[in-house]
């Protein structure tokens, strides 16, 4: 093999030459960390521009918020319990998670749609399903570090206030493990409406818009059924929000009390939460999967 | 041994067939893939990618089959599409080294690799830019870088001078000869100029609307027929009708003249000929024939696009190859 040469910019004294790579080559697993690892910074901004990074950490600051308000007034009145209880933390956030996906879904799925990344990934070893795991998880993570800091932050701090009473333990550790059930339902609901358009803008509109539709038709119909003093139904129609899908199962399972007040029928309006929990996810995950499949041999 | 072979392939779409009944093979070394635009090309490397499903027949790429071992090949193949596929807010690094992981390289490999193949392709301090800010051609580079990073076999490249000026035409081309000769991978590189392949190919496959017209080493395409081109600072009327005289097959091509090679006494003709006339010599060049005069007929309507690139051919072969005195 001859070196051609080439004309090299100054400051360039030799070239080596190219040099093959004989060293190890992973498997789908590492593909699929990787891409969740990428996107997962993606979703905070990071290795992106300052402007990037606003609006993910704005929303953290203000998830951060109850926890330093619960911290300060347990030490003031030395009463036990923050001021949002730690099951119906999600639910009483909501509005601060909702605009967290609505803005942060586009940005993991709509690049590589728009500027047509897709197929450098689908040419490698990487499949359609390794993709979408990949963008799940990483959806998924950053809702929990939304979540998982606040909760985690002011449980601490009620242990090193130790106001009197038994610390509120269990109840800590059921919305950490509610916060992955809230994370992975968010995260395939908003990676599923986002990747159906290439557009971002677009896309944290029409998340933002299938959030409050749920919320204002479960608010209105809640309303409407209470002044009509049908209880129950009033109660059913508050599970339209999956916010408070999840918050119901939470109730069913815990016996705590609702976020926000709320009282859900009993009997079955716990497994039925659960299910809906159950659909709603797996609707998202079909979507997805349907969605890149397309893309994938477009 | 075959880097890749088709048998019968086939692709219909509702409305197209894009391929019909290819049978192809390609041997190591750059192999170009020459068709209008809409003659298959893109269709046939993405059924060769695993990304689409063939109608019928069969194909392989480093014997392996695409139908049952799409992963496997996806594992030593790289692939640059014709179209945009960088996201404007990574930098050129950034991006190669996630591609790179994509492709199963552990971390530190991957850097390693996408520093070294950036700088292969002629990235160098504007590789931690944004990719947004990019040229055509500094974004033409990264595509081939990422196609490259994981030290393919085969490197699949969809018209890669797509949108280059002519110098930046000129780079890519010689950048993908260094890859079939220096960096040892094999190339299947498409275009819908026949001309610009000409200078990198070792091998010429020639599809229309889907069908196989040609398939055959460059030698046989251009080694045929040798001309010489000749310009002088006069008329050049006067050296045709003399060399004619002489014996030499002689056609104009405005004030060029172009002399068929019938061994070395047609450049002593020349020569005896510029002399006698008193004439001022200012070109002789070792021309080798235009691939597009060897498809003139029987691909026509390729000869119609390949027009536009062959003004640049011309300009860039007297820039590179012309003996001037």
């Amino acid at each position: 093999m001859t070196a051609i040469s080439t004309p090299e910019p100054a400051g360039v004294i030799h070239d080596i030459g190219y040099r093959h790579y004989d060293g190890a080559r992973l498997g789908r697993g590492h593909a699929r960390v990787a891409l969740t690892r990428h996107s997962l910074r993606g979703a905070f901004g990071l290795g992106r521009s300052f402007r990037a990074k606003v609006m993910p950490f704005v929303l953290l600051v203000i998830m951060l918020l109850p926890a330093i308000v619960s911290i300060a007034g347990m030490a003031l009145a030395q009463q036990r319990g923050p001021v949002i209880d730690y099951p119906n933390f999600a639910a009483t956030m909501s509005v601060v998670l909702a605009i967290f996906l609505a803005t942060q879904s586009p940005v993991l799925v709509a690049p590589d749609l728009r500027f047509r990344v897709l197929p450098l990934y689908f040419s490698r070893p990487v499949t359609v399903g390794d993709y979408v795991v990949a963008k799940v998880t990483a959806m998924s993570l950053a809702l929990l570090i939304l979540q998982w800091l606040p909760l985690t932050v002011t449980f601490v701090g009620e242990l090193l206030v130790n106001p009197p009473g038994d610390p509120g333990t269990g109840r800590y550790l059921a919305s950490m493990v509610l916060s992955v059930v809230y994370s992975l339902m968010l995260a395939c609901l908003g990676l599923a409406i986002a990747s159906l358009t290439p557009r971002r803008g677009l896309g944290v509109a029409a998340v933002i818009a299938f959030y409050l539709f749920t919320t204002a038709v479960s608010q209105v119909l809640t309303e409407i059924l209470g002044s009509m003093s049908q209880d129950d139904s009033a109660g059913w129609a508050l599970l339209i929000n999956p916010f408070y899908l999840v918050d119901a199962v939470q109730v069913w399972l815990t016996g705590a009390s609702a976020a926000m007040g709320n009282s859900y029928p009993g009997g079955a309006s716990g497994p039925v939460a659960a299910l809906g929990i159950v659909a709603l996810t797996a609707l998202g995950g079909a979507v997805l999967i349907l969605r890149y499949r397309k893309a994938a041999s477009a | 041994m075959t880097i890749l072979a088709t048998e019968g392939l086939t692709k219909r779409f509702p409305r197209v067939t894009a391929l019909d009944t290819l049978s192809v093979t390609v041997t190591p070394g750059v192999t170009g893939l020459v068709g209008a635009n809409g003659a298959g090309k893109s269709t046939l490397i993405k059924i060769l990618l695993g990304l689409l499903e063939p109608t019928a027949g069969t194909a392989q790429v480093l014997g392996l089959d695409v139908a049952t071992k799409g992963a496997e090949i996806r594992r030593s193949v790289g692939y640059m599409p014709e179209h945009d596929c960088l996201p404007p807010d990574l930098s050129a690094t950034e991006f190669v080294v996630h591609m790179a992981q994509m492709s199963g390289l552990p971390r530190t490999a991957a850097r390693e690799r996408a520093a070294d193949t950036l700088r292969h392709v002629g990235l160098y301090e504007e590789r931690y830019r944004p990719v947004g800010g990019y040229s055509t051609g500094m974004k033409q580079r990264v595509k081939l870088a990422q196609a490259l990073v994981h030290d393919p076999r085969v490197v699949f490249l969809d018209e890669p001078t797509n949108g280059l000026d002519p110098q930046g035409r000129d780079d890519m081309l010689r950048l993908i000869r260094r890859i079939g000769a220096e960096f040892g991978i094999s190339v299947l590189v498409t275009s819908h100029l026949l001309g610009e392949l000409e200078r990198v190919c070792d091998h010429l496959i020639v599809i229309d609307g889907g069908k196989l017209l040609r398939s055959s080493a460059i030698g046989e395409f251009t080694g045929v027929t040798q001309t010489v081109t000749v310009e002088v600072e006069e008329d050049s009327r006067p050296l045709a009708a003399r060399l004619g005289e002489l014996g030499e097959t002689v056609s104009a091509a405005g004030r060029l003249l172009m002399v068929k090679v019938r061994g070395p006494e047609t450049y002593d003709a020349v020569r005896d000929a510029v002399c006698d006339l008193d004439m001022s010599l200012i070109r002789l060049e070792q021309g080798r024939r235009r691939i597009e005069d060897v498809f003139r007929g029987s691909a026509a309507e390729i000869d119609e696009t390949g027009q536009a690139g062959r003004t640049h051919e011309t300009t860039s072969a007297a820039a590179s190859g012309g003996v001037t005195v």
